[in-house]
């Protein structure tokens, strides 16, 4: 029998968000290709969704 | 002192915080577990009751004696980046990477043996009427019996995962969901059910607490939305106050469990009250903070950093 709450289940939206920026281990922050913080750039670190609440992670527990 | 920072490389929301205690001149290691052994190392030597230990990562070497706080962000599993990764691997490197900094003196973000329990959802429940928060009746059970006399009585009610979405690929999500009362609930000995009843809301809460210090925001929930992490209802977060009486039961809260930071989400009735629905030990806040400039990262790195000298 199928445990009652995964009557509920919907395919997860994906994300398919490519990360414009990589891990500088010198600074031990993300940087954008012109060698700036990542988080300077507001509306990028909004749009990709890194930083937002997504409910049910598995991995992190950082809902 | 140093302080030491648990998280994956790509974790942007550790560089909010990261760039503040640059900004304070304050020594800081950052690792990922998944990169022991390899990228980084460790050594901890228990000899007649002393005990020495260190961390090197990136160049960097962090001796347990120099250790302010650690602050548990998203770490990686450890082990997880290995030539040869395995589940036994993964123990070993937990045992040695954790055992080592439980015996440092260092204050937590929040320890992980106080996130285990945090984030037993039916805990947080009880700890939340003790602290004197409005908490929506709730069953869990196994029972349909109890299911149907559950749904009979409260009869507008949702469904929700005590631990998230099942794994699996492709991916699946679980939201909280309304079901009508007279539901087939004969699922329910198939697995513990956690049924709850309906808030009809006016507005998502989402209050970070760090130390003392309390961040609230508020966003307007669109007729009939259920649950506030789906959907894009387009509205704004917005800073709000916090009353005396939700600060009060905050802090009993964050007292009765050892947290240090925690990300609370509540549901605002039409009378403006507040109604507890859960508490994310690791909560995100990165989202809050760049949408209302709360100044949420400058807190937590103050409660990292050490005390400055101008404080005495």
């Amino acid at each position: 029998m199928r445990p009652f709450v995964l009557n509920y289940v919907l395919p997860a939206e994906s994300p398919a968000v490519t990360l414009p920026y990589t891990y500088d281990s010198a600074l031990q922050l993300n940087v954008l290709p012109d060698g700036q913080p990542a988080i300077v750039d507001r509306d990028l670190i909004l749009v990709t969704g890194t930083t937002t609440s997504t409910a049910g992670s598995k991995t992190h527990f950082d809902d | 002192m140093t302080v030491l920072i648990l998280t994956c490389r790509q974790d942007v929301t550790a560089d909010m915080v990261i760039a503040k205690l640059h900004d304070r001149g304050v020594p800081l290691v950052r690792l990922d577990p998944a990169d022991l052994p390899g990228e980084a190392a460790l050594s901890a030597e228990y000899v007649r009751g002393d005990f020495y230990g260190h961390l090197s990562t990136d160049g960097r070497l962090l001796s347990m004696g120099a250790l302010r706080s650690i602050w548990v962000r998203r770490p990686g599993e450890p082990a997880a980046h290995a030539e040869e990764p395995s589940a036994w691997l993964t123990a070993e490197t937990e045992q040695a990477l954790y055992g080592m900094l439980y015996s440092a003196t260092a204050r937590w973000m929040n320890h992980p043996c106080v996130s285990a329990q945090a984030r037993c959802k039916p805990w947080q429940l009880s700890l939340a009427h003790r602290s004197g928060f409005a908490v929506p009746p709730t069953v869990i059970t196994t029972f349909p019996r109890v299911a149907r006399q559950f749904a009979a009585q409260y009869r507008d009610i949702v469904v929700k995962s005590a631990s998230g979405p099942p794994p699996g690929d492709p991916p699946v999500s679980l939201p909280t969901t309304r079901i009508p009362p007279d539901t087939d609930f004969s699922g329910v000995a198939a697995g513990p059910t956690l049924l709850q009843q309906y808030v009809p809301k006016r507005a998502d809460i989402r209050l970070t607490a760090v130390g003392t210090r309390l961040f609230a925001a508020r966003k307007l929930s669109a007729e009939g939305q259920v649950d506030g992490r789906y959907g894009d209802t387009g509205q704004p977060w917005k800073a709000v106050d916090v009353t005396e009486r939700i600060a009060r039961a905050v802090r009993d809260y964050m007292s009765l469990a050892g947290l240090a930071y925690a990300a609370f989400d509540f549901a605002e009735d039409e009378e403006g009250l507040w109604w507890f629905l859960e508490c994310n030990q690791g909560g995100q806040f990165g989202f809050i903070e760049l949408e209302t400039g709360l100044p949420i990262a400058e807190a937590v790195a103050g409660w990292l950093a050490p005390p400055s000298r101008d404080q005495g």
